[in-house]
């Protein structure tokens, strides 16, 4: 008999444990507070003022409950572990996601359509860069609110420059003056390269190069669903990577994470990184002396890349729907926006944001970052296109064969544009 | 339910077999293994049949998702990869593993350590291995680099050549897979009745003839064993590739598992990475099936 009861324990953990999952309840009774998860996918500092502000929302909004957590991943693999808890029907209300995943996300009914929640007279929606608001949108769609805003700019050693006696980049500098102070800035003796390109053939090498694409007159994808960076705009922006890749002043980062290129960076070894306000902190750690330079152009209008992330909202039912949207609302208000960004590093969500104290004291605290805040204005996003993974993943191998000098940039492009034609018809 | 197994033992064992209250042991282990196993591969295998991208609802297409993947040019050349790096990493790692275990399983100072070291590699997370090795292998700046510069042999490119990637990447598995042999091997050469070598010796064999005649005998179990398993890691590649190539560079590296993934989580193609996952599986299953003739052959030979 005494042998019985192991496995009854057993049986009876097993019976409750398939249970816990169980008790979700969609609708709050009355009277309880509405308890809502996020999965924010954010370590170090940035996950632990996300806790903060969370529980200041919690201790100032009894009505609401937010469960803040990182739900388990880091942000970079929130798409995976979303589209599988929404395969499984268990999700969380609010998620961190990527703004290029959105449009792929939003086919989702479980998405919410926020169109009506934003353009409320005390949303404040105007009040959002151009840039964030852009990203949130689906087909003329609000289908989430943005969570973090970056784009791309030009951060140079000064050091490097000095040592090899080269001019810093200067204002409306151009292309060509990049590629020839890239090349004066590389030496193969010392092992100094003028700039680096992360050459994995992901997202991290591919929207470098939409700028470019933009400047010469391009688009990603048009918005009649055709590949819009054929002919000119693409031969001139590939043409630019070849030239680097084939004076060989640029270091071929073949490695996931670009981490060995901000570590040359730092140790003097590349002179120009095209990259975000979120690398800056780092800079500031190793002690750089460091320059920005916003993004040089063909001659016409300055035009960078901002790609923000967005607070993707769940369908949970209305009471859960509802206090997700009043929490990320309350999230992105100036007062809490600011001590977001300037603990994640990156650039306001919101205009009201810029006239802080905590912000002030911030852009103090780290050249160069007006620099990025000043490109913001007038920055592009990426189209929000379902198939714009598969054109960005011909377009990343297409850019690497040319980084690799493994291929003509003219056939590369071709090649690209060829797939990625296939694949806006529906073919891939 | 004990108290009623007692009173009504014949209705019960009719049901559940002669020791009713086993089914209560085991119940655990079952609901565990049909749980975590057999539902995600029941439901893998009906998600192959179907256009899914775990987002809208998905489409019964039937077979398309595998003809689409015989036609698929980029499915064909990760095949390739993985086929080239198991037939060259089995091979490697089993003879490298043998041949240190027998290196190591004599007296000899600080045999102890030695063995350590081997084995540590196979201890370490290979997240950890690929980012060193990385590092080590970086075209430019890696310490490999420096090395052939000094003895004047010309730069190469490893990771970041097409060509050699897939290469290095065997030799970055090799450095923890060999250590895994290694043990096995040790544990199985302590196995080996002393008996037998010195009846061998008295006999007049040489270490030659004992080790071909006496000791690689003795191991075949275990290394078929290793045969198996290794063959099942390295078909199952992935987190090596993840994290120093992703699959680059232009595809040179890019493995069944990683091309599963970039279908399911990159691309939002989950039904078609599913059907690749179940041509990787089928392969894992003929794997087994010849594993499992030679066992029972073998238990049919001794008896």
């Amino acid at each position: 008999m005494t042998r019985l009861i192991p496995a009854l324990v057993a049986a009876l953990l097993l019976v409750s444990g398939c249970g816990g999952s169980g008790d979700d309840a969609t609708e709050p009774k009355p009277g309880e507070p509405v308890e809502i998860t996020m999965w924010h996918g954010q370590d170090d500092i940035a996950g632990r003022v996300l806790g903060e502000l969370a529980d200041d929302f919690n201790a100032t909004h009894k009505d609401i409950k937010v469960k803040a957590t990182t739900g388990g991943v880091v942000a970079d693999q929130m798409r995976q572990k979303i589209t599988t808890a929404l395969a499984s029907g268990d999700y969380p209300d609010i998620a961190y996601i990527f703004g290029s995943d959105l449009a792929n996300l939003a086919r989702s009914d479980k998405v919410l359509d926020l169109t009506d929640a934003v353009n409320a007279p005390d949303f404040g929606w105007d009040d959002y860069f151009a840039p964030a608001r852009d990203a949130t949108m689906v087909d003329g769609r609000v289908r989430a609110l943005p969570a973090l805003v970056d784009d791309l700019a030009v951060v140079y050693n000064k050091k490097l420059f000095a040592e090899m006696g080269v001019d810093e980049p200067a204002e409306g500098w151009t292309w060509d003056d990049f590629e020839a102070t890239s090349k004066a800035l590389t030496d193969s003796g010392k092992g100094t390269f003028g700039t680096a390109w992360p050459a994995v053939g992901d997202e991290d090498t591919v929207w470098r190069v939409w700028p470019l694409v933009w400047q010469g007159g391009g688009e990603v994808i048009t918005d009649d669903g055709k590949v819009g960076f054929g002919g000119a705009p693409g031969e001139a922006a590939f043409g630019v990577v070849n030239q680097l890749a084939q004076d060989g002043s640029v270091y071929v980062d073949t490695k996931p994470d670009s981490d060995q290129t901000y570590q040359l960076f730092n140790n003097d070894k590349i002179g120009m990184v095209v990259t975000g306000p979120w690398q800056l902190p780092d800079f500031i750690d190793a002690k750089k002396d460091f320059g920005v330079a916003p993004l040089p152009t063909f001659g016409g209008e300055p035009l960078t890349i901002s790609a923000p992330d967005t607070w993707t909202i769940f369908d949970n039912g209305d009471a859960r729907s509802k206090a997700a949207i009043e929490f990320v609302h309350w999230l992105n208000s100036p007062e809490q926006d600011a001590k977001w960004v300037t603990k994640a590093g990156s650039l306001p969500i919101r205009k009201g944001t810029t006239s802080k104290p905590e912000w002030a004291a911030y852009q103090k605290d780290v050249p160069g970052l007006s620099v990025f805040l000043d490109a913001l204005d007038g920055a592009r996003v990426k189209p929000a296109n379902p198939a714009y993974p598969k054109v960005s993943e011909a377009v990343g191998q297409s850019l690497v064969a040319v980084l690799l000098k493994r291929s003509d940039p003219s056939d590369a492009l071709a090649q690209a544009v060829q797939t990625s034609e296939a694949v806006l018809a529906g073919g891939g | 339910m004990p108290a009623a197994a007692e009173r009504r033992p014949s209705r019960l064992q009719r049901v559940f077999g002669d020791t009713p209250t086993a089914w209560l042991w085991v119940t655990p282990a079952v609901v565990i293994i049909l749980g975590l196993s057999l539902v995600p591969m029941a439901w893998a295998l009906l998600l192959s049949f179907q256009k899914s991208d775990f987002v809208t609802p998905s489409t019964w297409i039937g077979l398309d998702n595998y003809s689409r993947l015989a036609d698929d040019p980029t499915f064909a050349a990760a095949v390739r990869h993985t086929l080239i790096y198991t037939a060259a990493f089995v091979p490697l790692s089993i003879g490298g593993g043998l041949a240190i275990a027998l290196a190591l399983n004599r007296r000899i100072r600080f045999v102890g350590f030695y063995r350590t070291l081997v084995v540590v590699p196979y201890i370490m997370s290979a997240t950890a291995q690929a980012v060193l090795f990385s590092f080590m292998f970086d075209s430019q700046f890696g310490v490999a680099n420096a090395l052939l510069d000094q003895v004047g042999i010309a730069r190469q490119g490893f990771l970041q050549d097409p060509g050699q990637a897939l290469w290095v990447i065997v030799l970055i598995g090799l450095w923890s897979g060999m250590g895994f042999c290694v043990i096995i091997y040790l544990a199985a050469l302590q196995d080996i009745p002393r008996e037998l070598v010195e009846a061998a010796s008295i006999d007049g064999a040489r270490r030659r003839g004992i080790l071909l005649h006496v000791v690689l005998p003795a191991l075949r179990p275990v290394t078929v064993f290793l045969f198996v398993w290794q063959t099942f890691q390295s078909l199952q590649l992935f987190d090596l590739v993840f994290v120093t190539t992703r699959g680059g560079p232009l595809q040179s590296t890019t493995v069944v598992v990683l091309y599963v993934w970039q279908q399911a989580f990159e691309f939002f193609n989950a039904g078609y990475g599913a059907a690749a996952a179940y041509v990787l599986a089928f392969g894992l299953l003929v794997v087994a099936l010849v594993w499992g003739i030679y066992q029972r052959r073998r238990e049919a030979r001794v008896a």
